[in-house]
């Protein structure tokens, strides 16, 4: 632990208003940079967390060391990361399209938390290396993140009238490394020409166009199609 | 080299920095495999949740520090109460909750999130164990986290495909129908064991359903066979698998 803070890692005026200070600036740099990005949760809501986390555990501190009475002075701290959880997952939505969104939101306003009460309770190294590091984390390492290549999936839709018709299309699916998803069979009512419509899910790294006009080439295929 | 671990397992400013950057390093590994399957939660939040779970423990440790350097005169008037699990713990709990947010009920029965939620779970440990210095722990976790999230994932998925037990969605005219698709399965050998019906008549533009577990006549019988034949029956409207 650095020296430099040692005068001001317990409570007093001075202690009291650096670490509410301290707190309130940490919070808003983490949350500007959401704010930035248009997401549910802005810089209000960052330094609010923080401040209070940070308030809730100088409590605990005046508890111990002002009014000395036994106390555990983790406990409080500990509650605020547990409520904090809760906060989260109300800050995660679920769309009509299942799928998920503020899940970064939720996670980062639940380090905020903590870094709240690392400032709280005096041990500013690592509220500020915390906060350094989340900014990274959200900042340039999240444009890392949206490099990843993700495995391509998509759906084909097939035409057909015989059952062996769509044995051939799995088949040549296996043998190209393509794994099924998920696959739908409906019958035919609207289409005079076919039986029956399969849909299928697939996951892997042949193209689907490619895919397509492979499929439309096999002898049983009424037609086929990207989804 | 014993004695660099030695340092490093104290509580200092640099093995605080170490074990913030080595959980950030190892959240980040993780969720980056997780993201090459687009899954909800991208490797930012892998990393957030363990640099704050190893931000508990550190935070443990100070107050560790101060309670028997600097507040030792209160702890001695007072009395020491305090527990070193106590913040861990919350982490736990805490993101608990959050990974509850993320598990939803598809249709059909169907739940999707378990395993982003378990992961965030198992990295958020993961953090623990670095904000301890428990640094064999974190190499141990981050290895076998790694394997079952992407390694174990096709193989579970190839698995799935094998698998005797199928589940089934079908849509059909009527109740009535149930008795004939139950016989075109048995025909095919395999056994129907359960059958939940999901809609018992026509209402918004959809057809009755139900749901059909059923156990194939042997391992390895192709999935979509079983498919095409219930779908081949005049009254079947549509047939789907589902895998969960």
């Amino acid at each position: 632990m650095l020296p430099l803070f040692d005068g001001i890692r317990a409570l007093g005026l001075g202690a009291v208003a650096v670490k509410t200070l301290m707190a309130c600036l940490c919070g808003t740099l983490i949350g500007l940079e959401r704010s930035s990005k248009n997401r549910p949760a802005g810089f209000r809501t960052h330094t609010l967390v923080c401040l209070a986390a940070a308030l809730a555990a100088l409590t605990s501190l005046y508890i111990f060391l002002e009014m000395k009475l036994p106390s555990d002075i983790s406990r409080i701290g500990g509650q605020v990361i547990s409520g904090l959880g809760f906060i989260g997952a109300g800050t995660i939505i679920i769309t009509k399209r299942m799928t998920i969104k503020g899940l970064t939101t939720a996670a980062g306003l639940w380090t905020t938390g903590v870094i709240g009460l690392a400032i709280g309770s005096g041990y500013y190294e690592l509220g500020l290396l915390g906060t350094a590091l989340v900014l990274v984390a959200e900042t340039w390492l999240a444009r890392l993140g949206s490099t990843i290549q993700h495995t391509p999936e998509y759906g084909v839709e097939v035409l057909y009238n015989e059952k062996t018709s769509l044995d051939q299309v799995l088949r040549f699916c296996k043998d190209n490394r393509m794994s099924i998803v998920n696959l739908t069979i409906h019958t035919a009512e609207d289409v005079p020409q076919a039986e029956y419509i399969a849909r299928v899910r697939l996951r892997g790294n042949l193209r689907q166009d490619a895919l397509v006009a492979r499929i439309q080439q096999m002898p049983g295929i009424m037609t086929a199609m990207g989804l | 080299m014993g004695a660099v671990l030695q340092r490093l397992r104290q509580f200092s400013f640099l093995s605080a920095l170490l074990r913030l950057l080595l959980a950030m390093l190892s959240g980040g590994v993780v969720g980056f495999g997780r993201s090459q399957k687009a899954r909800a939660a991208g490797f930012r939040t892998y990393m957030l949740i363990s640099i704050g779970a190893a931000m508990a423990v550190l935070l443990t440790q100070y107050q560790y520090a101060m309670l028997t350097g600097p507040w030792a005169d209160v702890v001695e008037a007072v009395g020491m109460k305090f527990d070193a699990s106590r913040l861990a713990s919350s982490v736990i709990t805490g993101i608990g909750f959050l990974g509850a947010g993320i598990i939803m009920k598809v249709a059909h029965q169907q739940v999707n999130g378990l395993t982003t939620s378990t992961g965030l779970f198992a990295t958020m440990v993961m953090g623990l164990a670095a904000g301890a210095g428990f640094y064999e722990g974190v190499i141990m976790a981050l290895i076998l986290i790694v394997l079952l999230l992407n390694v174990m994932s096709p193989l579970e998925f190839a698995f799935k495909r094998r698998l005797r037990n199928i589940t089934l969605n079908v849509e059909f005219n009527g109740v009535d129908d149930i008795a004939r698709i139950t016989r075109a399965i048995e025909k095919e050998g395999a056994r129907v064991y359960d059958i939940d019906v999901e809609r018992t008549e026509r209402k918004d533009d959809r057809y009755p359903s139900a749901i059909f577990i059923l156990q194939l006549a042997r391992r390895n019988h192709s999935h979509s066979g079983m498919l095409s034949s219930v779908a081949e029956l005049p009254c079947v409207h549509s047939v789907q698998e589902l895998i969960s």
